[in-house]
């Protein structure tokens, strides 16, 4: 706590030192910028449980160091969730009473024709955002994701890296990244913290009492824990187009070894399970244009697992001592080494009016693994303005996914999401909307039908 | 009835001659006001816009504008905070490219788009659209009224918003005085009235103010700073300086 106090102060005074630099040096001045943000959401049904509480400040600091060269830094800093007050003891800490919590979301320089005329650079903790689709973008995988806010499609963190973009002339460029640290993705909290992970079924018999897991991490060396991407972009035949390449990791863990230990005489039974992280080579393709007037964009991403991925269920604990291992020891494919595709088809259209409609259909969602998971997700959102843009509502939002086309009525899921917002004055937005969810079977959305929400947002920028 | 014929013959005759003198000199107007409004090779300048509603109650955005030869253009606002730092890329052949700090990425936009209201103002897509008047409308002289030249200009594009513009042009220096613009029903829904002034060997275009007859909202656009012929290239309007 002492130590993020600390980091606040330097904030503060840089933002003093800003000032100080603004008169000093006009034309060279770091420029800050920023958002202050409020969500709340809390559950449709009595007794109206908050589902999500954020205040987040978030501060952007911008400078041109040289012509060709520029520092730029985006920065969380948050009240963020719920006091969770156990004993009178908590209520010395403010920081139990009043969670925040600070995060650098971005701090990198970038170099403008750095050796090269057509040469950037960019070297610190950056975004790399990959693909055209619109928030969902399977291509997207150098950043590890963000998936806090299950809602916020497409969040990602930043990462630690150096990446470049040389560009061949105007129509043609590439682009390569390296980042030396693996970071795996920050998992769903609050309501959402159960909605990623997989349906558990035991045998018959058994209760599960108790969960552990431990996640192996890669090892911190450059062969282990390393990430590489390199990406080709051009513009023909009025299109944009990319092809990509990524050997990675996969920022989702996936169990590799669980151990069941029995805790009583009626079947309850305690699981260890190990997780990893496992290599993958990603090949990706996306386009993006127009046809008729309308936008239109494509996005495919082949991911082939380097080794395939087996779970041991260590039974022996269970049986007697002299039971045959092959019943002990069970070992089972969790995912093949063979190539799965997630894509994306989407397309956009500006009525006259003001009318904005924008539809998308994708093939996987990004905690499905292997040819056989990839669920279908449908997704639409149709919004006019009105009284001078003041006013937007999106009386159509939402998406309707299959998770098994044989037997839909039993495994289907549909959200719906109506929104209005209101620009109160140039620079505050308040936005209300509400999430529906309702479906059946095993898809993350359907998990989430006793969930359904309101929502509060009022964003000012400065 | 064979002179009945004859007097009709010279009479159409005498119209088609005439349309046709006003077509001709329709287009040739429209290639003065094109040497006019794109004679510089490249342009560099702000732009402050200034919405008022019908209550007269106002809103100001500020932007940066980048301009070269007529198909190219990158126009960044820099105010009100929420819109600071939103690009527009304009490349030949309908290519728009939308850069919005938040997502990090660029953004083809759809040609649908170019009917609908540029950032909220009364202008649409299709009016900032920096493409040769010659290319995008056909003109008829209708008349001439004092100082100015009266050209009734019909879009080349099936895809226009307008049925016509009524076109004023300064009759001695060809830039546009007023303009009004008639939707697919004939029926006026804009009017756009200009300031030019002269900056070196150009004529700049220093203040317009287009009024929505309908929904009674103004938008004056203000121009500044402006730069010609500093020598910008094809390298100035990339996604890479979109991006920057």
């Amino acid at each position: 706590m002492k130590q993020i106090n600390i980091i606040l102060a330097i904030f503060l005074l840089l933002i003093i030192s800003i000032n100080t630099t603004n008169a000093q040096e006009e034309d060279n001045k770091v420029k800050l910028s920023g958002e202050l943000l409020t969500d709340q959401q809390f559950l449709l049904d009595a007794p109206n449980d908050w589902a999500w509480n954020e205040n987040r400040l978030t501060l952007k600091f911008d400078k041109k160091i040289t012509g060709n060269s520029k520092f730029y830094s985006e920065v969380w800093l948050r009240n963020f969730g719920l006091p969770n007050i156990n004993s009178s003891t908590d209520l010395y800490n403010k920081g139990i009473l009043d969670p925040y919590n600070m995060e650098v979301r971005e701090a990198y320089v970038q170099l403008y024709g750095f050796l090269s005329e057509k040469l950037d650079i960019k070297i610190g903790r950056q975004r790399i955002v990959w693909g055209t689709a619109d928030k969902l973008n399977p291509t997207d995988n150098l950043n590890p994701y963000d998936l806090e806010n299950i809602l916020d499609f497409g969040r990602h963190r930043g990462s630690d890296a150096i990446s470049f973009d040389y560009y061949f002339n105007s129509e043609f460029s590439l682009q390569g990244a390296f980042i030396p640290f693996f970071q795996p993705a920050n998992m769903p909290v609050g309501i959402f913290a159960n909605a990623l992970n997989p349906v558990m079924k035991l045998p018959e018999g058994m209760t599960l009492m108790g969960l552990a897991d431990q996640i192996n991490m890669p090892k911190y060396n450059l062969g282990e824990s390393s990430t590489a991407g390199m990406k080709f972009k051009g513009f023909a035949a009025g299109f944009d187009f990319s092809l990509s390449y990524l050997w990675g990791r996969d920022g989702m863990p996936i169990a590799t070894y669980n151990k069941f230990t029995p805790v009583d005489e009626i079947g309850g039974i305690n699981i260890n399970t190990n997780l990893d992280f496992y290599r993958t080579h990603i090949i990706g393709a996306d386009l993006a244009g127009s046809i008729g007037g309308i936008g239109v964009w494509a996005e495919a991403a082949a991911f082939l697992p380097d080794n395939e991925i087996n779970m041991t269920t260590d039974l022996s604990a269970i049986y007697p001592v002299g039971t045959p291992i092959e019943m002990t020891m069970i070992d089972t494919t969790v995912l093949k080494k063979e190539t799965y595709v997630k894509f994306i088809l989407g397309a956009d259209y500006n009525f006259s009016d003001g009318s904005y409609l924008n539809f998308q259909y994708m093939h996987g969602f990004v905690n499905e693994r292997g040819t056989d998971n990839l669920n279908d997700y449908f997704f639409i959102r149709f919004e006019k303005k009105f009284f001078e843009d003041k006013l937007k509502i999106a009386p159509i939002g939402g998406g309707f996914i299959v998770s098994n086309w044989d037997d839909v009525s039993n495994n289907y899921a549909l959200i719906y999401v109506p929104e209005i917002s209101y620009m109160a004055t140039d620079n505050a937005e308040v936005i209300l909307s509400t999430a529906i969810f309702d479906g059946k079977g095993e898809n993350i959305f359907a998990n989430l039908s006793e969930y359904n929400m309101f929502m509060f947002k009022l964003k000012y920028s400065f | 009835m064979k002179n009945l014929k004859l007097s009709a013959v010279v009479v159409a005759l005498i119209l088609f001659a005439g349309f046709n003198a006003n077509a001709q000199d329709g287009n040739t107007i429209l290639k003065k006001l094109d040497e006019v409004m794109y004679s510089p090779k490249d342009m560099t300048g702000n732009t402050e816009i200034i919405l008022i509603d019908k209550a007269g109650k106002k809103k100001t955005r500020k932007a940066t504008t980048i301009q070269k030869g007529t198909d190219k253009r990158l126009f960044r606002f820099t105010a009100p905070s929420s819109q600071a730092g939103i690009a527009t890329l304009s490349l030949p052949n309908d290519v728009m490219y939308l850069y919005m700090p938040a997502f990090g990425k660029e953004r083809r936009i759809s040609s649908s788009v170019k009917s609908s209201k540029f950032a909220g103002t009364d202008f649409a897509y299709e009016d900032m659209e920096a493409k040769l008047f010659v290319k995008k409308y056909t003109a008829n002289l209708l008349k001439k009224e004092g100082n100015l030249l009266v050209v009734e200009l019909k879009p080349v594009s099936k895809k226009s918003s307008y049925l016509k513009i009524i076109a004023k042009l300064d009759k001695t220096n060809y830039y546009p005085t007023y303009m009004e613009f008639y939707d697919k029903g004939n029926k006026k829904i804009k009017t756009a009235t200009y300031k030019f002034e002269k900056i070196g060997k150009y004529w700049n275009a220093k203040e317009i103010t287009m009024v929505d007859l309908k929904k009674n909202h103004k938008t004056i656009m203000k121009m500044s700073g402006i730069k010609y012929d500093t020598g910008l290239t094809d390298n100035d309007f990339t996604v890479r300086k979109l991006k920057q």
